[in-house]
C-alpha cells in the first residue's frame, strides 16, 4: 500500500499571495493603426480591473515551436478588457496579427513590479518614441482621472502618427513628431512643458534607450523626477530565470519584478 | 490541497511526487506565487556560489525551435543571503529544497558546501555541467578525474546532506563522467543539464546572447535527456537518477520514469507556464494511478529498469 501524502499544515504568515497562472482569453478586437501595428483588445477582467500603467502582459504563441513568452505593455484597459498595441516584427508578432475577433489567446499577467508612479500631484511630461509609447497611453489614461495633475504628451514616431488620436483622448496637449522632422528632444526643447514652476515636475518615458538617455539628461538639467520604462529580451517576466537583466547602480537587476520601470538615476547608461 | 499517493524515494529521501522544479528556473519569490510548493516532489533553487555573482551581460536569453538558449551565467546573491533567505522560507513552506551549487574553482564548491553542512536542505545538487561560465561548471563535468577529486573533497567536507552531481550531456561518455561522480561518492545523478547553443540575428549578422553561446533546454532537448538517463540506468543499475531535460508534460515526465530515472525535474516548461510544475505532478499521479507496477517501484526507491 503507497504511504499517502498531504500537504504540511504551515504557518499561513509565510503563504505568499497567489496570481492567476497562465489562461486563454477571447480576442475581442483586432485592428490595424498604421501598415504594420496592430491594437488588440482581449478580455481579462483580472488584468482590467488590477493593470498599472507601465506593466506588461506575456502572450504566446499556438505554435509549439514558438514556446517563448512575448512580453507587451498594457496600453488602455475598458470594463474587464484591456488593449495592447504591437508592432509586427518577428514571427509571432505576425501570428498575432492574423487574430480575429473570436479567436483566443493565451496570457499572463499583468506583470511587473515596478509600475509608473502617478502619486506626485502636478505637472506631467509623458515623453513616448515608437513602440514605447502604448505604456503611456495607459498612464494617460489614469492621469485623466486625477484632477490634480496636468499631462503633456511628446510623441515620437518612425513614420505614421498611429497613437496620437488616442493620446488626445486623453490630454488635449498632445505634440508629435516624426523621424523626418527632427526628434523628441527636438519638441522637448521648444515646448514650455512646465508652465507652472512652481508645480512639480514628473517624466514618464519609453522609448529607444538612446531617446529615454536623453529624456532623462533633460529631466536632470530641469530638476524633475524621470521615470523610465525599460525593455529587456525576457525568458519567463515573473522573475525566475534572471535572464532579463540590464546594469543598474544595484548590479544587474531584473526589468520584469524590478522593473519595467526604473527612475531613470538608477539606470546605468 | 492535493493528496499525492504516488511517492518516491531519491538517495533516501522520500519525495511526495516524482516532481521537481529544475535548477534556474525556480525562485521562491517567484515561483510561490503561482503554486503551493510543498505539493510538488522537491524544488531545486538557483545555483549558489560563495560570494554573489553578477552573471553574463544581456541579451541572456534567445528563443530556438521547440526550447530556449540562456546565458544568464549563474547570477545569484550568495550563499549567505541564500541561508538567511529562501532556504528557511522554502522549509517554512514545507518544500523538500534541493540545493544547487555553482563554482568557478573546487574551493568555491567547497566553500558552499560547507556552510550547507547541518542546514536545512534536504539534497545537494552540485552543478558541474553549467555552459555559461568560464571556469569551474562544464570543465570539471566534462574531465571525470577532476570530477572525481571534487565530489571526493565535497563528500568530506559535508556528509550530512545526500548530494547529486549535475551531469552535462555534452561528453564523448556520459557513463564514465557518471561513474567518476558515484565512485567519488555522489549519491545520485542529476541528468541531463543544458546543451550548448547560440541564434544568430540575421538583421545584424550577431549572435542574439551578449555571451555569444548559451545553454539550450525545452522540449528540443528531451530526446536527447531520455537517451542520456537510459545510458546510465543501463551501466549504473542501482544509481539514483533525477532525470531532467525537455519535459512539457506528464507524459513525456513518465517517459523519463520508463528510462530508469526515480524522479524528475522542469525546467524551461515552468518559465512559459509558471504554475507547469505543479499541473504535472497532479496529472502525473493519475497516470501512475494507471500504472500501479510502475508507481510501486518508485515509492519502494526502486526503478522500472
Ligand atoms: C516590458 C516590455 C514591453 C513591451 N511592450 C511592447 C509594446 O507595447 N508594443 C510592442 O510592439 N512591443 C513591445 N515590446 C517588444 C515586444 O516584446 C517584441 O517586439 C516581441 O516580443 C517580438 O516578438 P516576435 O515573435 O515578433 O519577434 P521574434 O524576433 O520572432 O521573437 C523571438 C523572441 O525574442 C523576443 N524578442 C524579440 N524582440 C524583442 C524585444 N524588442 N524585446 C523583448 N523581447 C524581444 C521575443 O519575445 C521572442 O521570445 C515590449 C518588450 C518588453 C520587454
Ligand atoms: C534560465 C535557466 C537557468 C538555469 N540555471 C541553472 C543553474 O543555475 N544550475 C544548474 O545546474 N542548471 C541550470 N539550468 C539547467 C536546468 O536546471 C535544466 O537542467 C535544463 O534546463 C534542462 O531541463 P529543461 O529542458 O526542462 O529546461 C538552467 C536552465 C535555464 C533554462
Ligand atoms: S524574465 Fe525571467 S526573471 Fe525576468
Amino acid at each position: 500500500m503507497p504511504r499517502e501524502w498531504t500537504t504540511a499544515t504551515r504557518n499561513p504568515h509565510a503563504t505568499p499571495a497567489r496570481q492567476p497562472g497562465r489562461r486563454t482569453v477571447p480576442v475581442i478586437r483586432v485592428q490595424a493603426l498604421a501598415d504594420t501595428i496592430i491594437e488588440l483588445t482581449l478580455q481579462d477582467a483580472h488584468t482590467a480591473r488590477t493593470a498599472r500603467p507601465g506593466q506588461f502582459v506575456m502572450l504566446y504563441t499556438h505554435d509549439q515551436s514558438r514556446l517563448m513568452p512575448r512580453p507587451f505593455g498594457v496600453a488602455g484597459t475598458n470594463g474587464d478588457t484591456f488593449t495592447i498595441i504591437f508592432a509586427i516584427v518577428g514571427e509571432g508578432t505576425r501570428q498575432f496579427s492574423t487574430l480575429r475577433e473570436g479567436d483566443t489567446i493565451d496570457m499572463l499577467g499583468p506583470l511587473g513590479g515596478q509600475a509608473f508612479n502617478l502619486d506626485q500631484p502636478g505637472d506631467y511630461l509623458l515623453v513616448g518614441g515608437g513602440l514605447g509609447i502604448p505604456p503611456l497611453l495607459y498612464a494617460a489614461q489614469r492621469l485623466a482621472a486625477k484632477p490634480d495633475t496636468r499631462t503633456t504628451a511628446i510623441l515620437g514616431y518612425r513614420d505614421t502618427r498611429y497613437a496620437d488620436t488616442r493620446m488626445q483622448t486623453h490630454t488635449p496637449h498632445t505634440h508629435s513628431i516624426t523621424n523626418a522632422q527632427g526628434d523628441v528632444l527636438t519638441l522637448l526643447n521648444t515646448l514650455e512643458p512646465n508652465p507652472n514652476p512652481d508645480q512639480p515636475l514628473t517624466i514618464l518615458t519609453c522609448g529607444p534607450k538612446p531617446m529615454m538617455q536623453a529624456v532623462h539628461q533633460w529631466a536632470q538639467t530641469h530638476n524633475a523626477n524621470c521615470q523610465t520604462c525599460m525593455e529587456q529580451r525576457m525568458g519567463c517576466g515573473y522573475g525566475a530565470c534572471v535572464a532579463c537583466t540590464i546594469p543598474t547602480i544595484h548590479g544587474n537587476t531584473k526589468t520584469c519584478t524590478e522593473g519595467p520601470v526604473f527612475p531613470s538615476t538608477t539606470i546605468i547608461w | 490541497m492535493t493528496t499525492y499517493t504516488h511517492s518516491t524515494i531519491v538517495a533516501g529521501i522520500p519525495w511526495k511526487n516524482p516532481v521537481a522544479t529544475a535548477s534556474g528556473t525556480f525562485l521562491a519569490e517567484a515561483s510561490t506565487q503561482y503554486y503551493d510548493v510543498s505539493e510538488l516532489g522537491a524544488v531545486t533553487t538557483k545555483g549558489v556560489s560563495p560570494i554573489p555573482w553578477e552573471g553574463n551581460p544581456s541579451p541572456r536569453t534567445a528563443e530556438s525551435p521547440s526550447g530556449t538558449v540562456n546565458s544568464v551565467g549563474l547570477q545569484n546573491p550568495g550563499i549567505d543571503h541564500y541561508l538567511a533567505n529562501d532556504l528557511p522560507q522554502l522549509k517554512q513552506l514545507g518544500a523538500t529544497v534541493i540545493t544547487n551549487v555553482a563554482g568557478h574553482t573546487p574551493d568555491d564548491y567547497i566553500q558552499v558546501v560547507k556552510k550547507l553542512d547541518n542546514s536545512p536542505a534536504d539534497m545537494l545538487e552540485i552543478n558541474v555541467s553549467c555552459p555559461n561560465v568560464n571556469a569551474g561548471g562544464l570543465s570539471i563535468g566534462t574531465d571525470p578525474t577532476t570530477l572525481y577529486n571534487l565530489i571526493t573533497d565535497l563528500r568530506k567536507t559535508n556528509q550530512q546532506t545526500n548530494s547529486s552531481s549535475n551531469s552535462p550531456p555534452t561528453v564523448t561518455d556520459i557513463t564514465t563522467i557518471a561513474k567518476a561522480a558515484t565512485d567519488a561518492g555522489a549519491d545520485a545523478l542529476s541528468l541531463i543539464n543544458t546543451l550548448i547553443g547560440m541564434r544568430i540575428n540575421t538583421t545584424t549578422g550577431q549572435p542574439i546572447l551578449a555571451n555569444t553561446t548559451g545553454g539550450l533546454s525545452g522540449p528540443a532537448i528531451l530526446p536527447i535527456g531520455l537517451a542520456n538517463v537510459w545510458k546510465v540506468r543501463t551501466a549504473l543499475p542501482h544509481t539514483p537518477i533525477i532525470g531532467i531535460g525537455g519535459i512539457h508534460n506528464a507524459h513525456t515526465a513518465l517517459e523519463y520514469l520508463y528510462a530508469g530515472a526515480n524522479a524528475i525535474e522542469i525546467g524551461a516548461t515552468a518559465l512559459l507556464n509558471p504554475q507547469a510544475p505543479h499541473t504535472i505532478a497532479q496529472e502525473l499521479e493519475t497516470l501512475l494511478d494507471q500504472r500501479p507496477a510502475l508507481a510501486a517501484k518508485l515509492a519502494a526507491g526502486e526503478t522500472w529498469r
